[in-house]
């Protein structure tokens, strides 16, 4: 009911910048384009009540074309519903709109964000390294650092049937 | 004569602000009880301006977490907020949980709920009575860490482990509570509220501390909620926001308690929320105490759960099961889950993205210290710096949650 409140809403006032709605996991998510981002989360903080900015975070697909993801999670007190939206852009042009102007909170999480995919959040007031030293030149939480593998391709397939 | 040579010597009164100096407090002050950095612009006794540096014991917990097997990490969330580990244990397992759609029984909720309202009023002791030290008190802080060394004891007995606690496994507890554990809980929990009442005394009404503390590093509703403040420091603005109550787990929602709120925002109103916290935390162990219900401390998770010992040395299908588990062959459903608890800080979140592998695709903490951190310049601004100290004690900043 109140997913389907929000659906309308947002497709009402951007049609062409959401791709999808997804309300098969545990909370509504909707993948928009990078460019609209700030707005959808400037109106459904403003229209919608979702005043609280839970959590920012990257993703890094590097199968698909638009590789590096943000996904934001906002929370509606008042209502309680979460709401999950997510926006992909290319490893070439890892530019994404800074949240910062709506958010104080998401300084600091784009900051790790960066650090860690290198998403360039752009008009971000203080772009730097939080986590690692400045001096590291890749960007770590990437697919193509690999760790030591333990329980993926380390391991033979002969020796456990498979 | 005279006069011009203490011109030389002094700052005239109109030059005063242009002469700020530069403060490096931590990386490791005592007052910063945590590795990380605060370099203060001072203008003699007031903070112009403050600027962070964190991430010095930074451990790639996120990375880490993407090559290791779901069990394994729970060792991980142990090293976030160490002071209230079994939390972020529990979290990440029923996160794990809600992800596989396991049902746990009562009696393993409230089980859990004794452990994790155990380990907040650990956190809440340990924050609460340093912000007594840092304000020159430190006789609360001796009488309160003798009954956190209690609360160990209990996570000894049920675990094994005093800090960094490994406590309980996806889908129940690896051996349920024991006649002496509960013993030890009941006699913990009805010593304890003597040991607050004479902490409260101490200072809770105390003219130097009240003087010390109130209307220092104040935040309000508004902006609070805009850096993302959760926890006793969101309480203290007076927002009541609280995972267990907004988004109950663990069965929750069977207790009764109130959630304390202030006024201010300041670091008296967080100590008071504190405080109150842990009289509803021991209203709610006893209350799990004695409503424990019967049933298994476990649920019937065969992918994760480890089979008994014995059952491992006899049955065939058990000895799969402990070799699956152990290697870390398990597999879990394609999916996505963001699941909160409420931690000593706030809301503790952890966003899982799977693609059905045998490790997360994606493993996010949602660490609240870190989030709410930032806020400190805008706290401390004009201040003095004894009262910044303060600030950050009762925002209680945990390095290892602050860097994951």
């Amino acid at each position: 009911m109140e997913q389907q409140l929000i659906q309308d809403s947002l497709q009402g006032k951007f049609q062409h910048g959401i791709i999808s709605f997804d309300e098969s996991s545990d909370i509504l998510t909707l993948t928009v384009k990078k460019q609209v981002v700030i707005e959808v989360i400037h109106f459904i903080k403003e229209e919608l009540g979702f005043h609280f900015l839970t959590d920012l975070c990257g993703i890094h697909y590097p199968d698909q074309e638009l590789a590096l993801g943000v996904v934001y999670h906002l929370h509606n007190f008042q209502r309680n519903i979460r709401i999950r939206i997510k926006t992909f852009t290319s490893v070439a042009e890892p530019e994404v709109e800074t949240l910062t102007a709506i958010f104080s909170s998401a300084n600091w999480m784009e900051r790790e964000t960066y650090d860690f995919y290198g998403i360039v959040f752009v008009n971000h007031p203080n772009l730097i390294r939080i986590l690692n030293v400045e001096y590291l030149d890749y960007f770590p939480l990437r697919k193509e650092y690999p760790l030591e593998d333990q329980t993926r391709t380390d391991k033979d397939d002969r020796f456990f049937g498979r | 004569m005279e006069n011009l040579e203490r011109e030389h010597i002094f700052v005239r009164p109109e030059d005063y602000d242009k002469h700020f100096s530069t403060l490096n407090l931590g990386p490791t002050h005592p007052a910063t009880h945590g590795i990380f950095q605060n370099i203060l612009t001072m203008n003699g006794e007031t903070i112009v301006d403050a600027e962070q540096t964190i991430g010095y014991i930074h451990r790639a917990f996120e990375k880490l977490a993407e090559k290791r097997a779901f069990y394994q990490i729970t060792t991980l969330t142990d090293r976030l907020n160490y002071c209230s580990s079994p939390i972020n244990n529990i979290g990440w397992q029923t996160t794990v949980e809600k992800l596989l759609g396991v049902e746990t029984t009562k009696r393993i909720d409230y089980m859990r709920i004794i452990i994790m309202e155990l380990a907040r009023i650990s956190d809440h002791l340990i924050c609460n009575s340093v912000i007594g030290v840092d304000s020159g008190a430190l006789t609360g802080f001796v009488y309160l860490f003798q009954e956190r060394e209690k609360i160990y004891e209990i996570y000894e007995e049920i675990c094994g482990a005093r800090l960094t606690t490994n406590l309980g496994r996806i889908g129940g507890f690896e051996r349920d509570f024991t006649p002496s554990v509960i013993r030890k809980i009941r006699e913990f929990i009805n010593h304890l509220p003597k040991v607050i009442r004479q902490f409260e005394k101490l200072l809770l009404r105390n003219r130097i501390f009240m003087d010390r503390t109130i209307h220092v590093g104040g935040i309000s509703a508004e902006r609070a909620l805009n850096y993302g403040f959760t926890g006793p420091c969101l309480r203290a603005a007076g927002v009541d926001y609280d995972v267990r109550v907004m988004n109950p787990y663990s069965s929750y929602n069977d207790f009764d308690f109130t959630i304390p709120v202030g006024t201010n925002g300041d670091t008296y109103d967080r100590f008071c929320v504190r405080q109150e916290e842990i009289w509803q935390s021991i209203n709610l162990v006893k209350n799990a105490l004695e409503n424990l219900p019967e049933g298994d401390f476990h649920t019937d998770v065969p992918e994760f759960y480890l089979p008994a010992k014995e059952d491992v040395y006899s049955k065939m299908e058990s000895l799969i099961w402990h070799f699956k588990i152990v290697m870390g062959e398990v597999q879990v459903p394609v999916g996505e889950v963001y699941h909160a608890v409420e931690g000593g800080n706030g809301e503790l979140g952890f966003y899982m993205v799977s693609d059905g592998g045998r490790t997360p695709y994606r493993l996010h903490f949602r660490r609240p210290c870190f989030v709410y951190y930032q806020a400190f310049p805008e706290m401390v601004k004009g201040s003095f710096l004894s009262d910044a100290i303060l600030t950050m004690s009762s925002m209680n900043v945990i390095a290892g949650e602050l860097d994951a």
